[in-house]
C-alpha cells in the first residue's frame, strides 16, 4: 500500500474541455461523496499526495504542469482522467498538445530525473464512480479487472 | 438552536443519500456505452471500423514476416462513440456495460486480436485475411475464384499484360 492516512488531491486542469472535471465535481456531492473514504481537495500541490489530471497537456499549459507536479512530495502519483489524459484522445497527434500523460512522464524523466507513477483511468468523460475506482485502485482497496487480451486464431 | 434541531428531524426524514459504490456494486443506465469488445471469432480484419475511429483508437497492422494481420484497440484513447459496432459489417464489435477501465499499466489497456493472412501465389505476399478472402468467395463466379488468391498488385500486371496483347492483335 503507498499511503497509510487519507489522501489528499490536487485537481489539475491541462487544457480539457471541463467535461471530465465536472465529473470530479461530481465525486465530491454528497451522492458519491468520496470524503467518507478520506480524499478531499486542496488547493495547492504542495498540500497533495496525489494529482487528477484532466486534458491532452497543451504547450501552453505543459512549464506550468510540470512545476505543479515538481511542487508534489514524493511519492508523486498522477491520476490520469478521461481519454485525453490517458492517451491523448482525439488530439493526440495534433500539434498544440503533446498527446496525453505518457509523454508527460517521459519529460519529467528525462528532462527533471524524476519518476512519476500514473494510473489510467480511461472514458469520455469517466463516470463518477469509475474515477472513484481509479482512486481506490491507486489505494489498492480494489483489484484491477482490465487486462491485456490477446486473440489468435487457430 | 431550535431551528438546528429541526435539521437533525429533516436529515432523519431524508435518510442517506450516499451510495456505497466501492463496496458495492452499482447498477449503470441501460444505454450505458462502456467498454468496446472485439469478437475475435468474428472479426475478419476488413478495416471498416479503423477507417471510422475518430481518435484511431483502432489500429491494423500487417506482420509480413509472421504472415499475421492484429487489431489493436487501445481503450487509452476510446472515447466511447460506438461508431465501430453500428457499422461492423460482422456485428463483430459490441459495447458493453463495464466501465471499471482503471489499470497501472499502458498494456493492460489493449485488445489485440491476430488473423491469419493468405499469400500471393504469384509473388508470395500476404495480402488479405483468410476469412475476407472466404466471405469474397461466395459472391464471386468461380470461374473467377483463381483470380482472387492473386495479390492487387500482380493482378493489376497481369491484367494489363491480358489488354495489351489483345489490343496488338
Amino acid at each position: 500500500m503507498l499511503y497509510r492516512k487519507s489522501i489528499w488531491v490536487f485537481h489539475l486542469n491541462t487544457g480539457g474541455c471541463n467535461a471530465c472535471d465536472i465529473e470530479i465535481l461530481d465525486v465530491i456531492t454528497p451522492y458519491h461523496d468520496v470524503e467518507r473514504l478520506g480524499i478531499k481537495l486542496v488547493a495547492s500541490p504542495r498540500h497533495a499526495d496525489m494529482i487528477l489530471m484532466t486534458g491532452p497537456v497543451t504547450r501552453e499549459v505543459l512549464p506550468k504542469a510540470v512545476e505543479a507536479v515538481l511542487a508534489v512530495p514524493e511519492p508523486k502519483v498522477i491520476i490520469a482522467v478521461g481519454s485525453c489524459a490517458c492517451g491523448g484522445g482525439i488530439w493526440y497527434d495534433a500539434y498544440p498538445t503533446i498527446g496525453g500523460v505518457e509523454s508527460f512522464l517521459k519529460i519529467m524523466e528525462e528532462e527533471y530525473s524524476v519518476k512519476v507513477k500514473a494510473i489510467y483511468v480511461p472514458g469520455c468523460p469517466p463516470k463518477p464512480e469509475s474515477i472513484i475506482y481509479g482512486i481506490a485502485l491507486a489505494l489498492d482497496m480494489v483489484k484491477q479487472k482490465i487486462k491485456r487480451q490477446v486473440y489468435e486464431e487457430k | 438552536m431550535v431551528k438546528r434541531l429541526r435539521l437533525i428531524s429533516t436529515a432523519k426524514r431524508v435518510g442517506v443519500v450516499t451510495r456505497p459504490y466501492p463496496f458495492r456494486p452499482t447498477e449503470v443506465p441501460e444505454e450505458f456505452r462502456g467498454k468496446p469488445i472485439i469478437d475475435g471469432e468474428k472479426c475478419t480484419g476488413c478495416g471498416s471500423c479503423r477507417n471510422v475511429c475518430t481518435p484511431n483508437a483502432i489500429e491494423i497492422e500487417d506482420d509480413l514476416e509472421k504472415g499475421v494481420r492484429r487489431v489493436k484497440i487501445f481503450y487509452g484513447r476510446c472515447i466511447f462513440c460506438g461508431r465501430c459496432s453500428d457499422i461492423c459489417p460482422e456485428e463483430a464489435i459490441k459495447l458493453t456495460k463495464e466501465f471499471e477501465l482503471a489499470s497501472k499499466t499502458r498494456e493492460d489497456l489493449y485488445q489485440v486480436i491476430e488473423l491469419k493472412m493468405v499469400k500471393c501465389k504469384i509473388c508470395g505476399k500476404p495480402f488479405t485475411t483468410e476469412r475476407s478472402l472466404k466471405k469474397t468467395l461466395k459472391s464471386v463466379p468461380e470461374e473467377l475464384h483463381e483470380q482472387l488468391y492473386i495479390c492487387p498488385d500482380c493482378r493489376e500486371k497481369s491484367t494489363a499484360y491480358i489488354e495489351s496483347y489483345t489490343k496488338r492483335r
